[in-house]
């Protein structure tokens, strides 16, 4: 403890240098962060940057996110903006001229949404006004008079009766690209699409919207939401939150240490400390040239309730001994020496729990992770040596009655007057009395725990990210009632690239040629000439590199035979009829040799087409898809048109031209560029819609699973591989890896901890006691988190280190006061009662300081600050219960063991430590470096046993060593 | 865009023999300008045909390719009716296809569709011309010609080489933008560059890159549109472009669309 004096000392001794210095380095990285982000440019530094997109989950180089760009980009599709309207008041709901003239009002200013209009550089960015998807922007295809096809914008302008109101309904309600897409199913309701260029953007654009929503007036309702928006507007709400829940938390727990200290002065003390450590840490954060994302933006949240435990700890000794003394020198040491062991071990426990978040595969959790452990690390050091030197700054004369009425009552009796005194008293007795009662219960909640752990639900959704009752969530809610769904996922199509198989490409093509040649409408007369060129294709096929060189060739005999063809008729007499069927026997074998140039086209052929019908239905089928879209249902559409809007004919074509003369027919609209948004130039990549009804990651996985089994079962034809994309898909990747990244990071710092727990304490049988509670409390909290039924999201899952962190805090305080009070003869009975004083008393200051402290986080309109509000009272709530009903109970039984007379303290002394120590290092080590290497769990279990093996046999030989004999002979028995 | 003004230019030079209103000494009117320019862009001869190479560069930079040829006949002397027939050669899926117009002033154009593949010949109706011709960057109004009635017509400069015309239309409601400006080349009445513009911004242009003089006739033979909103670009190639050859106009019926006129197509 010699470095704990010295930095004490040093720090009472010059208290003014202390002070000042951590002003001065405080006051420097504000300003390394302030500058740049005020004036860029003027010192190199990076200024403050914010991502609140949850693709950034994931790394900007994993395969998902490349591929997700690569085919946003390869599809020309953007994230979207989901308006939807409804109108309960009208009896056709929103198909009114009032309400439809609103909606072309709306989609006519959301053409403007770019450029400078969002105060853009780029004319473009902003909404993409080419692929807006409105009633005005999309185009009608119907039968016109007998044999005419009508082309025509849906709604060219707003209507001016209830008819053409109507008319826009049933027309848009046989199309079903737009049915249950843009015009609901039930025909009231209507939803406009706002692809937008950048996510970053739907902010800005959502309030524009909102803003000329009240602006355009009427009785409808008008809803905004879809994945961008949601994203974008957290990030926007996060920041608020930032400057109201952070400080009223402060606030609160200001007037809550009034209440337990009475000296605004002292505990003035402890708010300055965990604003510096804020900003200092926020500061290296930004400086580090680290983006704060959503996850970073709770930094402070999180190492605001731990710096503050720590000076509580302080003051709370402080505040009983000061009178003792009666000089804060004296106080100060005395009390800096009582605690300085505890409040740096539960500083490392609370450090190396938020560091395991670095092992995580996810970029933003890893920062939160390192950069709260540097925090806790930060607030460790400032408590030990701000605290000492602001009370040396203080003068002695504020500090008169300090502790007074605390002396006063120490005076009249052990048990108190004041009810926490009296209630402590008696749970102390309590614990003693009843401990096989406490232990029971204990035994029975956690097995009540375990099977809610087995419940646990692994979800998320950022949309629910928000309250039910804030206007997204409503959105959410109603225009997912009315429509297909507003989460878009997307699977891609495509073959696998493989080397066409020359040989048997020949005979297949020498094949088909026999069959074409003769088929009904080549003449007799022109079979010989055609017969020939088919002989002679396996003589061009070993003469062809490839394939396609192969129909080269093919093609320029047709050409030679086509043109000598053409010679004869035009030598002939016009009578000759037979010259002319000649040419065209030739023209249709030309037509069918350049045809096999375009074989490639994958998604022209009648096959491929019919398995995406088939893949569609298999979607509709999983419940959870609303509404998919495909090429398919283009050409459907367009097919059944142009044949006189006939439904037997709303199916796909019968060959690949008719398939891409229906192609080249919807190419004639107001929207060419919509088919691109469906297969790729090539024709050999197509992606499908599909419209989810929630953003729950967990029905996002299940369609993919369902699909993944349909298409195992149902073999794809042509060699197609499927492979899915979308934001709500990248959030199912992510989550995953979360899931998985977390529990090991978990199981790795429980192992550090216990680590350091045996270490602390020399020995194994101590540190599992330490454990107890914190085991407890984990399996607690997340078995009512399962039996509540909240998902476990992300926000769940990173309170786990917070959980490991805090919830070992007050075993630690506890086992180690309880230690030095028990002395080398002392007696359990004697020393709990002095244990449920001030020891236990600092515990319940804690649990209440933090757990009332962060009460304002409930009040905030994000679910994730509700989540750290519940989760910090709850770690705390149960946690300090655990600690002062199990921890006494348990050494009751313990006590012989615990307190043995063997006073030889060397690690390697006690075989069980030894072997416990060695077993959990080995252990430690297996699950994070597992992360890190893609081993096998098998491999590095036979590794980690063999290491336990080792060690356990390196235990026994040296507890056998001559020194350990020595002084008693019982060393064996903490197993 | 200034290097294809230049090669424009050159193109030019070659056919300044032939004047179009001989040397006037008056600057002419707005009205004679345009009337001019409608007359040299879609009705020069009687009748006409060219083979047509389409390049359409999507907005990821892939391109594709469609080959047709275009027979257009004038059906008076008013530079008012006209037929046109369009065959599709390449590529092989939509060979035989045949898009064919019957354009009026005054009142809708008959726009007929043969489907080969399908076996119908489907008239197509459609509230406005500002639909895409066969997925390219190019409305089919750009190919067919926009009637002068449309628009108001404004002569706002005349420079060195140019008249600049901007054109308003009399119902902004049919079309999707705010005006249009013509340059229009001084002595060939050829439109060199036209720019669309909505809401103060050129957002699409026209661009004739080559002209040749065929038969007499100052002809474009390479024009590209280029839509900014869209990020695509079609060029089309005029290739062996011939006036009055003597199309008959029976040729402009159903009956040909389904059996293509074999030796005007060639």
């Amino acid at each position: 403890m010699s470095f704990g004096k010295w930095l004490i000392q040093s720090s009472v001794n010059h208290p003014r240098g202390v002070a000042g210095a951590m002003l001065l380095v405080t006051l420097a990285l504000a300003l390394c962060v302030a500058v740049p982000t005020l004036w860029p440019g003027i010192i190199p530094l990076p200024p403050v940057r914010v991502d609140t997109d949850p693709e950034n989950m994931l790394d900007s180089e994993e395969p998902v996110r490349v591929f997700h760009n690569d085919m946003k980009r390869a599809f020309a599709l953007s994230e979207i903006i989901v308006v939807g309207v409804v109108n309960d008041t009208h009896p056709e709901g929103v198909f009114n001229p009032e309400t439809l003239g609103r909606v072309h009002a709306l989609t006519e200013y959301a053409k403007t949404l770019r450029g400078s209009e969002l105060g853009l550089d780029d004319p473009q960015a902003g909404v993409v006004t080419i692929d807006i998807i409105a009633p005005s922007t999309v185009d009608n295809i119907e039968q016109g008079g007998p044999g005419e096809v009508k082309f025509e914008w849906l709604m060219p302008g707003p209507p001016e009766t209830q008819e053409e109101a109507l008319a826009v309904r049933d027309r848009a309600s046989k199309i079903p690209f737009l049915k249950g897409t843009m015009v609901s199913d039930s025909g009231k309701a209507l939803a406009l699409y706002l692809p937008i260029t950048s996510k970053d953007l739907s902010y800005r654009i959502y309030t524009k919207l909102r803003a000329k929503l009240a602006e355009l007036g009427g009785d409808d309702e008008w809803h905004i939401t879809g994945l961008p928006v949601a994203n974008d507007t957290f990030g926007v709400e996060m920041f608020i939150q930032m400057a109201i829940s952070a400080p009223l938390a402060m606030l609160v727990i200001f007037l809550l240490m009034l209440y337990f200290f009475r000296k605004p002065v002292l505990i003035i003390a402890p708010m300055i400390l965990a604003l510096v450590i804020v900003i200092i840490n926020m500061a290296l954060l930004v400086v580090t040239g680290n983006t704060i994302h959503i996850m970073s933006s709770m930094i402070p949240i999180f190492i605001m309730p731990i710096s503050i435990l720590d000076s509580i700890h302080i003051l709370s000794e402080f505040f009983e001994s000061y009178q003792k003394f009666k000089d804060r020198r004296k106080t100060i040491v005395h009390v800096m020496d009582n605690l300085f062991s505890a409040m740096l071990y539960t500083s490392l426990t609370s450090a190396a729990g938020f560091a395991s978040l670095a092992i995580t595969p996810i970029p933003p959790v890893q920062i939160f992770g390192i950069f709260v452990a540097i925090g806790v690390m930060l607030a460790w050091l400032l408590t030990v040596t701000f605290l000492p030197a602001y009370v040396m700054l203080l003068p002695e004369r504020s500090l008169e009655k300090f502790g007074a009425s605390a002396q006063k009552e120490e005076a009249e009796a052990a048990a108190g007057r004041t009810l926490l005194g009296r209630i402590l008293a008696g749970l102390g007795h309590f614990s003693y009395a009843q401990a096989r009662v406490v232990l029971l219960i204990a035994v029975l909640l956690s097995a009540f725990a375990v099977y809610g752990i087995s419940r646990i639900q692994v979800n998320d959704n950022p949309t629910r990210w928000f309250k039910a009752s804030h206007p997204i969530r409503v959105a959410d809610r109603v225009l997912n009632e009315h429509f297909g769904g507003t989460y878009m996922a997307y699977l891609t199509l495509a073959p696998e690239s493989s080397e066409e198989n020359a040989g048997a490409y020949a005979r297949d093509l020498e094949m088909r040629l026999r069959d074409r040649i003769v088929e009904s409408d080549i003449p007799e007369a022109a079979r010989p000439a055609l017969t020939t060129l088919a002989d002679a294709v396996p003589e061009e096929a070993a003469k062809a590199s490839s394939p396609d060189a192969l129909v080269d060739t093919m093609k320029a005999r047709v050409e030679t035979g086509l043109n000598g063809a053409l010679d004869a008729m035009m030598k002939a007499p016009e009578t000759d009829t037979g010259a002319e069927a000649l040419v065209e026997a030739w023209e249709a074998v030309s037509l069918f040799v350049d045809m096999e140039s375009q074989r490639d086209e994958v998604f022209k052929q009648p096959e491929a087409l019919a398995y995406i019908e088939r893949i569609q239905a298999a979607l509709a089928d999983t419940g959870v898809v609303g509404k998919s879209n495909s090429l398919a249902d283009i050409v459907k559409t367009v097919y059944r048109e142009l044949m006189e809007g006939d439904a037997a004919y709303f199916r796909i074509p019968d060959s690949a031209r008719a398939v891409a003369q229906c192609l080249i027919t919807y190419e004639s609209s107001h929207r060419p560029h919509d088919i691109g948004h469906f297969v790729t130039h090539d024709y050999r990549n197509t992606s499908l819609w599909v419209q989810l009804k929630s953003g729950n990651n967990q029905d996002m996985k299940f369609v993919q699973e369902k699909m993944d089994a349909y298409i195992a079962a149902n073999p794809p034809p042509l060699g197609l591989k499927h492979r899915w994309f979308g934001l709500t898909y990248i959030n199912v990747v992510w989550q995953e890896k979360m899931v998985i990244g977390m529990l090991q990071s978990f199981l790795g710092s429980f192992l550090i901890v216990l680590m350091m727990m045996i270490i602390l304490f020399r020995s194994g049988l101590w540190g599992l006691l330490s454990m107890i509670p914190l085991t407890v409390t984990i399996g607690f909290i997340y078995g009512m988190v399962g039996l509540v039924g909240k998902d476990y999201d992300m926000p769940v899952a990173v309170l786990s280190s917070l959980t490991l962190g805090l919830a070992v805090d007050f075993a630690i305080h506890f086992l180690s006061r309880a230690r030095d009070l028990y002395g080398p003869d002392g007696n359990w009975k004697d020393v709990y009662p002095v244990m449920f004083g001030e020891p236990s008393r600092a515990i319940v200051r804690n649990v209440i300081a933090v757990a009332i402290g962060f009460t304002p986080l409930l009040a905030a309109p994000l679910v994730p600050y509700n989540t750290v509000g519940v989760f910090m009272a709850a770690i705390l709530g149960v946690s300090g219960v655990a600690t002062l009903f199990i921890l006494p109970a348990l050494i009751r039984y313990a006590e012989p063991l615990l307190f043995p007379k063997n006073k030889v303290c060397r690690i390697t002394c006690h075989c069980g430590t030894c072997i416990v120590t060695g077993a959990v290092a080995a252990a430690a080590v297996a699950v994070n470096v597992q992360q890190f290497l893609n081993t096998s769990w098998t491999t590095l279990t036979l590794i980690s046993l063999g290491v336990v093996a080792a060690s356990a046999a390196g235990c026994y030989l040296m507890s056998r060593r001559r020194t350990c004999l020595a002084p008693a002979s019982e060393s064996v028995e903490e197993i | 865009m200034k290097l294809f003004s230049v090669i424009a230019l050159l193109f030019l030079a070659v056919t300044v023999l032939w004047t179009p209103m001989g040397h006037t000494e008056e600057a002419p009117t707005v009205d004679e300008i345009i009337t001019k320019t409608n007359q040299t862009a879609y009705y020069q001869g009687q009748d006409g045909r060219a083979q047509v190479k389409m390049t359409i560069t999507d907005q990821q930079g892939n391109t594709r390719e469609r080959e047709f040829v275009i027979l257009r006949k004038n059906m008076d002397d008013k530079n008012e009716e006209q037929h046109f027939y369009v065959y599709f050669k390449n590529p092989a899926d939509v060979r035989e296809m045949v898009f064919m117009v019957w354009k009026h002033v005054g009142k809708d154009d008959d726009r007929w569709m043969y489907l080969p593949a399908l076996d119908v010949v489907r008239q197509i109706a459609s509230s406005d011309k500002r639909t895409s011709f066969v997925g390219s960057t190019f409305f089919y109004e750009d190919v067919s010609g926009r009637s002068l009635l449309e628009d108001t017509h404004e002569l706002v400069e005349t420079t060195d080489n140019y008249y600049v015309i901007k054109n308003t239309p009399k119902n902004p409601a049919t079309v999707e933008f705010d005006s249009f400006t013509m340059h229009i080349h001084k002595t060939t009445f050829i439109p060199v560059k036209v720019e669309y513009e909505k809401g103060g911004k050129v957002y699409r242009t026209v661009e004739a890159r080559k002209v040749d003089t065929i038969s007499g006739f100052p002809t474009v033979t390479q024009s590209s549109m280029k839509d900014l909103n869209l990020g695509t670009e079609t060029t089309l190639d005029y290739e062996k472009v011939e006036y009055n050859i003597g199309i008959p106009e029976n040729i402009f019926t159903e009956r040909f669309m389904r059996r293509a006129p074999r030796q005007y197509l060639e």
